[in-house]
C-alpha cells in the first residue's frame, strides 16, 4: 500500500491533466480487472467480476486529479504567473518548491527577504495574483524555451514515512483513494464491481457526473480524502474528523445527503468486524458522491481517509486509517450487494 | 569537489545559531585542504591560519558565518504538537513548510500546520506564528519521548538547481560565502602573500555577530572582510539595486572602509572581475559590524554575494556570483600588503 501511495503521490495531474496518473493506474487495473476503458473526460473505468452479480451495478470512485496550477503568463523578467486549478489557500504557497510542465522543471514561490518588509506587511498575506514561480529564467524569452502558457504546475514535495505510522507528501487527496481502489482490485470480491478513477473532482466532480451516467449504478461509494481538523488549538466542535480515529463516514456535505439505510448497514458491519470508523461531523465541501443525482438514481455512501493539511505541499495521513478505509470499502461492496436496489 | 557540491554539502547539514557544531566539522574539513593550522573553538567557530612568512606582517581576516535561521521548540503540547519561536523568519514562509527537528536522537521531519481554514477564512491576513505548530506525526506521549523543549528546528529544504546556473537551497546565507572564501584560497594557492590570512567560519551571526566577535578579539587581525549575502532584486522588490548574476557587491561606508573599498575595486578592475558597488551608510548587517569593534578596532570591508529570497527556505544564488566573489577576494588578498592610510 505504501509503495502504491508513494508512486501515485509523486505523479502529477491537475484537473484535465490526469494522464500520468491514469496511465499508472491503467497498467495495474488491466492485470487485475476484466474490462478497462477510458472516456472523453479522462475517467478510467475498471470492471471486475465478483462471485455474484448485484441487483444494480456497484461503483466505487476515487479521483485522480490534485489541486494545482496552470501557467497563465510570463513576465518580462521571466517569472511565471499562475492560476489555481482547485481550491488552494495562497498562504500555503510561499517558500514552496514547484514542478512545472511536462519536463517537471523545478521552480520556487517565495517573497522578498524579511529585511525588506515592514512589520505591518508581514501581517498581510499576498494574493495569488501577486505571487509567481521563479524557474531561474533570465527573461520571458528564456523562460519560453522551457515553459508554455497552459503548462501544469504542482507542488514538488518528497513522499516520506513520517513520525510514527504516518506518511507525508503531496496529492494524498486523493491518491490515497486511488491506491485503496487498486488494493481492493487485488482481492476476491463478493459482487461485480466498477472501479472508477475520476477526472476533475477538484473543480466540481465533473468526471464523476459522466461516469455515473455511463454506468448508471445502484450503489456508489466515493472513496476520498478529507481534511482532518484535529490540529493544535482547533476546538473539538470544529474538528470534523481526526487522524488516528479510523475511516471517515459521511453524513452530509455541501453536495450530498448520504443514504441512511446503506450507511447504517455498513457501519453495523464495521462495528461487528471491529474496524475503526468515525463520522465526518462538518463539511463545507463536496465529493464525487454528489454525482449520484445523475442517471436513474443511486444509494450513495461516503468514505474518506482523514488527512491533515489537505491541499498543501505536505499533507499527513496515518497508515492504520488508510487500512481501515480499505476494509470499509470492502464491507461496502458486500453490504451494497446484499441490498435491494 | 566542485564548488556547487561544497555548497550543497554545507547546506544539507543543519546548524541554527547556537547549534552549529555539525556544520563546523564540515567547514573545518574543507579548510584543511588549504592549511594545517585549522582549529574549532569551544563555541564552534572554525579558523584556519595561513601565514605569509613575512616577519611582523599584518593579518587579514576573511569571515563567513555558518549558522542559519531557524526555530526553537518552546512547548510539546499534550497532543504531540510543537510550539516554537523563530530566529529571523518571516511568518508567511511557514504554513505548509517542512522542518527538520533536531532531536537528541537525530533529525526527524516536521510539517508546519495551522488551525484549519474554517477558523481563518480571511485569506488576506497572514497566519500569526503563534497560531502555528509543528506536526511530527506522533501522539503526545510519543512526541514527549522524542522532542525536548529547547530542541532546534530548521527548514528541511535541500539544494537543487534552477535554470541558468542558479542554485536554490536553505542556508545559502551564509554558507555559500564560506565556499566563496574556499574558492579564493584555491585561486591563491601557492601564490606569495604579503599578509597573513585568518579564515573564519563563524557562528551565531544571525543573533548579532557573536561568533566573529570572539574570533576577532582573540586573534586580533588588523583587517577583516566580512563575506555575506546581500539582497538581489526580485519582482516584489524592484527598489533593490543589485542583481543576481552581475557580480559580487562591494560595499563602502563607515562599516566597509572606503580605502579598502578602493583597493578591492582596483584589484577587481585589474583582473576584469565584474562587481556591483553599493553604499552602506551605517551598519552593513554583517559580521563586519561586530568585528570592527573587537579589541582596539579592526579595519573592515564587506563583500557580498547577491541572493534572492534571503531567509526563506528557497534562497536563490547564481554560481557565477560565487566564482566572482571568490575571484575578487583572491585578487585583493593576493595583492594587499597592509599598507593603507585609513
Amino acid at each position: 500500500m505504501i509503495e502504491l501511495i508513494r508512486d501515485l503521490s509523486m505523479l502529477d495531474g491537475v484537473p484535465g491533466f490526469e494522464g500520468e496518473v491514469r496511465n499508472y493506474i491503467r497498467a495495474r487495473a488491466e492485470k487485475l480487472c476484466d474490462q478497462v476503458s477510458v472516456d472523453s473526460q479522462g475517467n478510467l473505468f475498471a470492471f471486475k467480476k465478483g462471485n455474484r452479480t448485484p441487483a444494480r451495478p456497484i461503483m466505487l470512485t476515487a479521483h485522480m486529479d490534485e489541486v494545482g496550477f496552470l501557467v497563465n503568463s510570463i513576465t518580462e523578467d521571466g517569472m511565471l504567473k499562475i492560476l489555481a486549478s482547485g481550491s488552494i489557500d495562497p498562504r500555503v504557497l510561499i517558500g514552496r518548491k514547484m514542478k512545472v510542465g511536462k519536463s517537471k522543471l523545478p521552480g520556487v514561490i517565495s517573497l522578498k527577504a524579511k529585511h525588506l518588509t515592514k512589520p505591518d506587511e508581514r501581517k498581510k498575506a499576498p494574493e495569488l495574483k501577486s505571487l509567481y514561480i521563479d524557474i531561474g529564467a533570465s527573461g520571458r524569452e528564456d523562460a519560453l524555451k522551457y515553459v508554455s502558457i497552459g503548462d501544469m504546475a504542482v507542488f514538488d514535495s518528497e513522499f516520506a514515512l513520517f513520525g510514527n505510522d504516518c506518511i507525508k507528501g503531496k496529492a494524498l487527496d486523493d491518491r490515497i483513494g486511488c491506491a485503496i481502489l487498486l488494493k481492493l482490485m487485488e482481492q476476491e470480491l463478493g459482487y461485480d464491481t466498477w472501479f472508477v478513477f475520476t477526472a476533475a473532482e477538484e473543480i466540481g466532480a465533473r468526471g464523476a457526473i459522466n461516469a455515473v451516467q455511463h454506468i448508471d449504478p445502484g450503489f456508489i461509494a466515493a472513496v476520498d480524502s478529507t481534511g482532518a481538523g484535529d490540529t493544535a488549538d482547533t476546538p473539538e466542535h470544529l474538528r470534523s474528523c481526526a487522524m488516528r480515529h479510523g475511516a471517515v463516514i459521511s453524513l452530509i456535505d455541501r453536495g450530498t445527503v448520504f443514504n441512511r439505510a446503506l450507511r447504517e448497514k455498513v457501519t453495523a458491519e464495521l462495528d461487528r468486524q471491529c474496524i475503526k470508523w468515525q463520522y465526518r461531523t462538518r463539511s463545507e465541501g463536496a465529493t464525487d458522491a454528489m454525482a449520484h443525482i445523475y442517471g436513474t438514481g443511486a444509494k450513495v455512501f461516503g468514505l474518506s481517509t482523514p488527512v491533515r493539511y489537505i491541499h498543501c505541499a505536505s499533507s499527513v495521513a496515518y497508515l492504520p486509517d488508510i487500512e481501515a478505509v480499505l476494509k470499509a470499502a470492502g464491507v461496502f461492496i458486500e453490504e451494497a450487494g446484499d441490498m435491494n436496489a | 569537489m566542485e564548488l556547487i557540491d561544497k555548497i550543497k554539502k554545507l547546506t544539507s547539514e543543519f546548524g541554527v545559531s547556537g547549534d552549529e557544531k555539525r556544520v563546523s566539522a564540515i567547514a573545518a574539513e574543507f579548510l584543511r585542504e588549504y592549511t594545517d593550522q585549522v582549529e574549532i573553538d569551544k563555541f564552534g567557530n572554525v579558523t584556519g591560519f595561513i601565514p605569509c612568512g613575512i616577519e611582523g606582517a599584518p593579518t587579514l581576516m576573511l569571515d563567513a558565518h555558518i549558522d542559519q535561521i531557524g526555530f526553537i521548540v518552546t512547548e510539546v503540547t499534550k497532543d504531540g504538537f510543537l510550539r516554537f519561536m523563530d530566529i529571523g523568519v518571516d511568518q508567511r514562509m511557514l504554513p505548509g513548510s517542512e522542518l527538520a527537528v533536531l532531536t537528541r536522537d537525530g533529525v526527524i521531519r516536521g510539517v508546519v500546520g495551522t488551525i484549519p481554514s474554517i477558523m481563518q477564512p480571511d485569506e488576506s491576513a497572514a497566519i500569526p506564528l503563534t497560531e502555528m505548530t509543528v506536526d511530527i506525526g506522533m501522539t503526545g506521549e510519543e512526541a514527549r519521548k522524542t522532542v525536548r523543549v529547547g530542541d532546534y528546528m530548521a527548514f528541511w529544504n535541500p539544494g537543487f538547481e534552477l535554470l541558468g546556473d542558479k542554485l536554490c537551497s536553505k542556508a545559502l546565507d551564509d554558507r555559500a560565502c564560506f565556499v566563496c572564501i574556499l574558492h579564493a584560497l584555491e585561486l591563491i594557492r601557492n601564490k606569495p602573500l604579503k599578509v597573513n590570512l585568518l579564515v573564519c567560519a563563524s557562528i551565531k551571526e544571525e543573533l548579532g555577530g557573536h561568533g566573529s566577535m570572539y574570533v576577532a578579539y582573540r586573534h586580533k587581525p588588523e583587517f577583516a572582510i566580512a563575506i555575506d549575502v546581500s539582497h538581489a532584486k526580485t519582482a516584489d522588490a524592484p527598489e533593490v539595486t543589485c542583481e543576481l548574476g552581475k557580480g559580487p557587491i562591494i560595499n563602502t561606508g563607515y562599516n566597509a572602509r572606503p580605502e579598502l573599498f578602493r583597493l578591492v575595486k582596483e584589484a577587481a578592475d585589474r583582473e576584469n572581475i565584474p562587481y556591483q558597488p553599493k553604499p552602506c551608510p551605517a551598519g552593513s548587517g554583517t559580521n563586519a559590524w561586530s568585528i570592527q569593534l573587537a579589541g582596539k578596532g579592526v579595519a573592515t570591508m564587506v563583500v557580498s554575494l547577491p541572493l534572492k529570497y534571503m531567509h526563506s527556505p528557497v534562497e536563490v544564488l547564481h554560481m557565477n556570483d560565487v566564482r566572482n566573489t571568490g575571484a575578487i577576494i583572491a585578487a585583493f588578498a593576493s595583492s594587499f600588503d597592509g599598507r593603507v592610510e585609513l
